[in-house]
């Protein structure tokens, strides 16, 4: 079985064989001998090696990858490319394309701090949304000009609305 | 005084803090009631009572702050007291008053105590009157209808920089820094919305703002007969926007020469407005060793385990022992000799790699830590959503030790342990902050925490090493190849896991 795994921006080929109990992996090209048993629906015991180490799956809603733990440490993966770009407020691409800030979660929107045409800066805050008794402000992930801005104060959100868009 | 008769409690709370006085009743084998809105059917407060009784939907103005809710779940039960935990209504005059009209004992001080020091400028002259010094500011709240002008001059006399702060709040809502006379007017604003819809109340008043102080609260119990006894103080320096998230007794900064003047000072507080029950008065601590009077919370804190793990006292069973009118009994010496070190990290659904945005979702597993001097208080469990409407604390975690490097040392192998899935936490930010040479150093004061993270421009907290990279690397790929229902049987345990598996599917 063959896999493209994004780890940190880059794509390794993940070539996995089955052998009995245990498994041959190679991450481009390098070997790894593996122990893998699973736990529960989301958690996996794997021996890398002698190496053990527990790890947690579960996917994220608001980025489309994977929430993998490797003890408590946390690593954002993407699985045969599902890994998305630009839609995760400050984790938002750093590179070209428009930016899209969306509602990480459902809220309500106390205050919009920007206008269609404003320049921003990065990390400049856009949309201030209450949720969990909290404000909460979304802000740029690289500097631009507000192409669009759809939020508008006192409107309520569900998680995953498009906000603003960055050009 | 008479004893009061105290068999059934009902807890005008929710989350993690609702059962821990469930616990306390259990011990005390008095039954806890819980009450529940629309969302939190499963919530393990409502698994954990032997009764429980909804009183309406989530938002929590329709419920868990609807005092005629409450108060009418508490005659159906046939409860004999009520415990309001923190937050909610446990700071409400109107709530205590209603449970004694209603023939309800209020495990709490009275209303009167509650509202005297529920307003925080009453509080300040309260304290002056103790002979206990405060923070220069404004004796009395702003008027609603002060010009411009009036707030400029208020301002001008007691200094930049200062704090706007809500007359009623609490947590840090309400309240602005202003470093600047331009962002005045502006501040004031914008405390008194924030207020208004956080407390219903929107006076505001000004106050200087030390440069850099820590804070230091104490703790203390007031029975009926007279007698307060202070506890060992708490530190709660470390802050991230006025919210504590990691507390810790007793205080580096803190000598037994202090130790003998705060909590003095703080008994002598609550004497002056006839304390009963469990209380707070939080002080902050300048840089030359002065310390002001801050504010006073009436009601059980949230941090009050390290408080516990240090005395080795129950302080919600001491709180119901004092409703039912007992007399403190506890050793004043001993309430303020630490045994130990004990520290307490407020583990947060959100995720501190994106501003500390709020995580909610469901809780897919969730494993807690264990083991020697591992305190896990917790409202949470795998199959329950985190709820958008109420704070998104999980759990707090507690490491106890012998002394504050063996604690720090402990809360790190804790927080290693910490399993959750599904929704993210501040478990990373904790890591990194316990790897801090200030924290480790004891170096900080309360803006040391906003100051530090501004300048880590969104880095994440815990950076993967590239061995850890590989390993989630063949983990997602044998995430697939071992889809659950065809993971070989060699690698199915033998015991029950799979039946508990099926379990928390058959929740979604």
């Amino acid at each position: 079985m063959q896999y493209d795994v994004d780890v940190d921006g880059r794509t390794r080929q993940v070539v996995v064989h089955r052998e009995g109990d245990r498994f041959h992996v190679t991450i481009d090209g390098r070997p790894f001998d593996v122990s893998a048993a699973r736990i529960d629906g989301q958690i996996l015991s794997l021996l890398v090696g002698t190496h053990s180490f527990e790890v947690s799956i579960a996917p994220d809603a608001a980025s489309g990858e994977l929430m993998v733990r490797v003890g408590s440490t946390p690593v954002r993966v993407g699985l045969n490319g599902r890994r998305r770009f630009g839609q995760h407020g400050e984790h938002a691409d750093a590179g070209s394309g428009p930016q899209q800030v969306t509602a990480p979660m459902p809220g309500k929107i106390v205050r919009v701090l920007v206008t269609k045409g404003d320049a921003v800066a990065a990390r400049q805050p856009l949309v201030v949304v209450e949720a969990m008794k909290m404000e909460n402000e979304l802000r740029a992930g690289r500097e631009g000009t507000i192409a669009e801005m759809y939020a508008q104060e006192g409107q309520s959100v569900e998680a995953g609305a498009l906000l603003v868009v960055i050009q | 005084m008479g004893r009061v008769i105290v068999n059934k409690i009902l807890i005008a709370n929710r989350g993690e803090i609702a059962v821990r006085i469930s616990r306390a009743c259990r011990e005390m084998g008095i039954a806890p009631v819980a009450v529940y809105s629309e969302c939190d059917r499963t919530a393990l407060h409502v698994r954990y009572a032997d009764e429980a009784y909804a009183i309406g939907p989530s938002a929590p103005r329709e419920s868990y702050l609807r005092i005629d809710r409450l108060i009418d779940a508490a005659r159906r039960s046939g409860a004999d007291a009520v415990h309001p935990g923190y937050g909610f209504l446990a700071e409400n005059a109107e709530f205590a008053a209603a449970c004694r009209d209603a023939g309800l004992t209020f495990i709490g001080p009275t209303p009167e105590a509650i509202r005297l020091m529920g307003s925080k400028t009453a509080a300040r002259t309260a304290a002056q009157r103790a002979g206990v010094p405060v923070v220069p500011g404004t004796e009395d709240p702003l008027a609603a209808d002060a010009t411009d002008a009036t707030i400029a001059r208020e301002a001008e006399r007691i200094g930049y920089p200062l704090l706007v702060k809500a007359v009623a709040g609490g947590g840090g809502k309400g309240m602005r820094t202003v470093l600047d006379p331009a962002d005045l007017l502006g501040a004031v604003r914008a405390a008194r919305s924030e207020a208004g819809s956080a407390f219903g109340d929107a006076a505001v008043y000004i106050e200087r703002r030390l440069t850099r102080p820590r804070h230091i609260e104490v703790q203390l119990l007031g029975d009926q007969h007279g007698t307060v006894i202070p506890f060992v103080e708490r530190e709660c320096s470390i802050q991230r926007r006025h919210q504590k998230v990691v507390e810790e007794t007793p205080s580096l900064a803190v000598s037994p020469t202090l130790r003998a003047a705060m909590t003095s000072a703080a008994a002598a507080v609550a004497r002056t407005v006839n304390y009963t029950n469990a209380g707070t008065i939080e002080f902050l601590l300048d840089e030359d060793g002065s310390f002001y009077f801050l504010e006073m919370n009436t009601r059980l804190q949230v941090e009050h385990p390290v408080t516990e793990m240090v005395t080795g006292l129950d302080l919600v069973r001491w709180q119901i022992a004092i409703a039912r009118g007992e007399r403190l009994t506890i050793d004043p010496a001993a309430a303020l000799t630490p045994i130990g070190h004990a520290i307490e990290c407020r583990i947060y659904a959100e995720d501190p790699d994106n501003n500390f945005l709020p995580s909610p979702g469901r809780i897919l597993q969730l494993r807690a830590p264990a083991g020697p001097g591992i305190r896990d208080d917790s409202g949470a469990t795998a199959g329950l959503d985190v709820p958008i409407f109420y704070d998104p604390m999980i759990s707090k975690l507690i490491a106890w030790a012998e002394d504050r490097p063996r604690a720090a040392s402990r809360m790190r192998r804790a927080l290693g342990e910490y399993l959750v899935a599904g929704i993210k936490t501040t478990v990373p930010f904790f890591t990194w902050l316990f790897e801090q040479p200030e924290f480790i150093e004891g170096r900080f004061h309360t803006t040391y925490l906003d100051e530090v993270l501004k300048t880590r421009n969104g880095r994440p907290f815990v950076e993967p090493a590239a061995e850890v990279e590989d390993v989630a690397t063949i983990a997602a790929a044998l995430h697939a190849v071992l889809a659950p229902q065809t993971a070989s049987a060699a690698a199915a345990p033998a015991n029950g896991a799979w039946k508990s598996a099926a379990r928390v599917e058959g929740l979604r």
